[in-house]
């Protein structure tokens, strides 16, 4: 039926051991070689570039409003935010969900190196993806102050900035862990998306108003209140009230939500990983 | 070098349910071993282990002497089919073989030989998975358990879904592998399939081998060789010729069942001058002590359907 020979060669190859940036290259390619991929990173795309839009809209249409550089980072994070988590999810639980794992890890048996693999690749990706986000903070910035009138102010506190892109990779490390202790899509989306945007919003700022427990409690559980402050001078508790320097309690409450959310998830996933039968 | 596969007292348990129960053999360079079974008797669980998918409860299973995950790029050593349809429906067959030759290292030329070499045309290559029919499927896990040049093959179940030609065509690519020294092993719970192909047969039922050696040496091992159907123009005289000769003989329908290999009652018959109308082995075929073999683990019991199959 054809000519190609199938005989396996004669003597054994010598054959090394994958290399990890080799692992790293086909987990690249694997998030963007299918159609939900790709679908994912045109919405990223699109979403940021609504935002950036809609800021430049609001810019147009009023006299006194006028933003600056870090005004737009703070606006872009949220699509950012909303996003990328699902990245981290999909990379790990599709090979699940399509059974894939079967062949990932029958060409490579270190299921750990393929895991440190998709890591490293949907970290990169996430950085790519911040880096968009802030040039298009800067188009906009420009964009606006053009269309509302008013000279642009290109100031951004770097710490500020810095403390930003650490808690997106924060989230998105957490998303990933989550998503190898569940293995699964639907349910690892939830888990995140409870934990990172509807217990913050709707439960942890109600809770932080009415208990002064709560006010204690909360940044030691959730990485958000936990981090705010040290996101500089001149940020905000959710109550409005200024933020007072971090203290000794308020490292600890940082260390504590990031055991908590980062480490206890990625060290399980991890175990579960290992452990668990491949079919 | 023999690339050859060692099994070793291989044990998964499943809670209460032993799904492989201490299953040793060796499938040996040069040769097509068959793995036989019926559904659930533990064939893709003994697979799963040796690739180091499924850890084992006890036992172990080498290649060339080293465990799986021990075998530095394993996709140069051993070409793996566990289930043609465990690929991303959203690829393409063309990124699926990309994919593999990437993480082996091999050049993309070879994604091009592998899709010629089991008739995968271009435009199917561009297809995604979700539109492949299930042969289709098989003819792209064939490919992509062959492009790391392995010496040894492991495929589960891969002639499900190929048609009569492609089965007839993935036979002789087997064939050709294992004469040029390479070490295959195929399950299958399709005992036609694999009778032509396998030089050795495992039979395996309830997680336990029931059988194992070449299709003779099981036919042989069951007692079952050795007797013939005969119908001739004169079954009186032949009778007296075999009885003769010391052979039993009871009549059979227009016939006799005879306890001698055909060519004895062949040489009866010519001695007595008796015209053969029929002659054929009247052993119990391969399929026969496969079925009675695994008959605890049958889901039907096959004595009952053999019952009504006459009575129909």
């Amino acid at each position: 039926m054809s000519a190609v020979s199938v005989a396996p060669s004669t003597p054994l190859p010598a054959v090394t051991k994958v290399p990890f940036g080799r692992l790293l290259l086909v987990e690249w390619r694997k998030m963007t070689d299918t159609r939900a991929g790709r679908a994912l990173l045109i919405i990223s795309a699109g979403m940021l570039l609504l935002a950036m839009g809609i800021v430049v809209l609001v810019a147009a249409l009023n006299d006194n409003f006028s933003l600056g550089l870090s005004t737009w980072s703070s606006i872009l994070t949220i699509p950012l935010s909303l996003l990328t988590p699902v990245l981290a999810i999909m990379i790990v639980t599709q090979e699940w969900g399509q059974r894939t794992n079967m062949v990932t890890f029958s060409l490579e048996p270190s299921r750990l190196r393929v895991m440190a693999a998709k890591l490293v690749a949907v970290v990169a990706f996430a950085l790519a993806l911040i880096a968009v986000a802030l040039l298009c903070g800067i188009v906009g910035n420009a964009l606006a102050a053009a269309v509302g009138g008013y000279d642009a102010s290109w100031s951004i506190d770097g710490q500020v900035l810095g403390w930003t892109i650490a808690q997106q990779l924060l989230y998105f490390v957490s998303a990933f862990g989550i998503a190898m202790c569940l293995l699964s899509t639907p349910f690892s989306i939830v888990v995140v998306y409870v934990d990172q945007l509807l217990l913050p919003l709707m439960v942890w700022s109600t809770l932080y108003f009415i208990f002064d427990w709560a006010a204690d409690l909360i940044p030691f559980i959730d990485m958000g209140y936990a981090m705010s402050p040290f996101m500089g001078a001149g940020g905000m508790m959710p109550d409005g009230t200024q933020l007072p320097d971090p203290g000794t309690q308020e490292v600890l409450a940082l260390i504590c939500s990031i055991f908590l959310w980062v480490v206890v998830p990625v060290v399980l996933g991890a175990y579960r990983v290992l452990k668990s039968e491949v079919k | 070098m023999y690339a050859m596969i060692k099994v070793e007292g291989l044990t998964r348990v499943y809670g209460t349910f032993t799904a492989v129960d201490d299953v040793s053999f060796t499938a040996e360079a040069g040769k097509v071993t068959g793995f036989l079974g019926p559904n659930g008797a533990g064939k893709s669980t003994t697979m799963r282990i040796m690739v180091g998918l499924t850890n084992p409860t006890k036992g172990r299973a080498t290649i060339n002497g080293s465990l799986y995950a021990d075998l530095p790029n394993p996709g140069r050593h051993v070409g793996v089919l566990l289930d043609a349809s465990a690929q991303h429906d959203g690829r393409t067959g063309r990124e699926v073989l990309t994919l593999a030759a990437m993480t082996m290292g091999l050049p993309k030329s070879r994604v091009d030989e592998m899709l010629e070499l089991v008739s995968l045309t271009p435009s199917e290559a561009k297809r995604r998975i979700k539109n492949y029919s299930l042969g289709m499927k098989q003819r792209l896990g064939i490919a992509h358990a062959l492009i790391g040049d392995p010496k040894v093959l492991i495929l589960d179940e891969p002639a499900n879904g190929l048609d009569p030609a492609g089965i007839r065509w993935m036979r002789g690519l087997l064939k050709e592998y294992a004469d040029r020294g390479g070490t295959v092993l195929l399950s299958s719970h399709l005992l036609h399939e694999v009778e032509q192909i396998a030089d050795e047969l495992i039979l395996i039922g309830n997680g336990r081998i029931v059988a194992e050696g070449t299709k003779d040496t099981i036919l042989a091992s069951q007692g079952t060789a050795g007797q013939s159907l005969v119908t001739s123009l004169d079954n009186e005289a032949l009778t007296v010729a075999l009885k003769a000769k010391g052979y039993s003989v009871e009549p059979l329908g227009t016939g006799m069942r005879v306890s001698a290999a055909p060519a004895e009652v062949g040489r009866a018959a010519l001695e007595s001058n008796v015209v053969l109308t029929d002659l054929r082995d009247g052993g119990a075929g391969l399929e026969d002590i496969f079925l009675q073999l695994t008959a605890e683990t049958q889901r039907e019991n096959v004595a009952q359907i053999h019952a009504e199959g006459v009575s129909a």
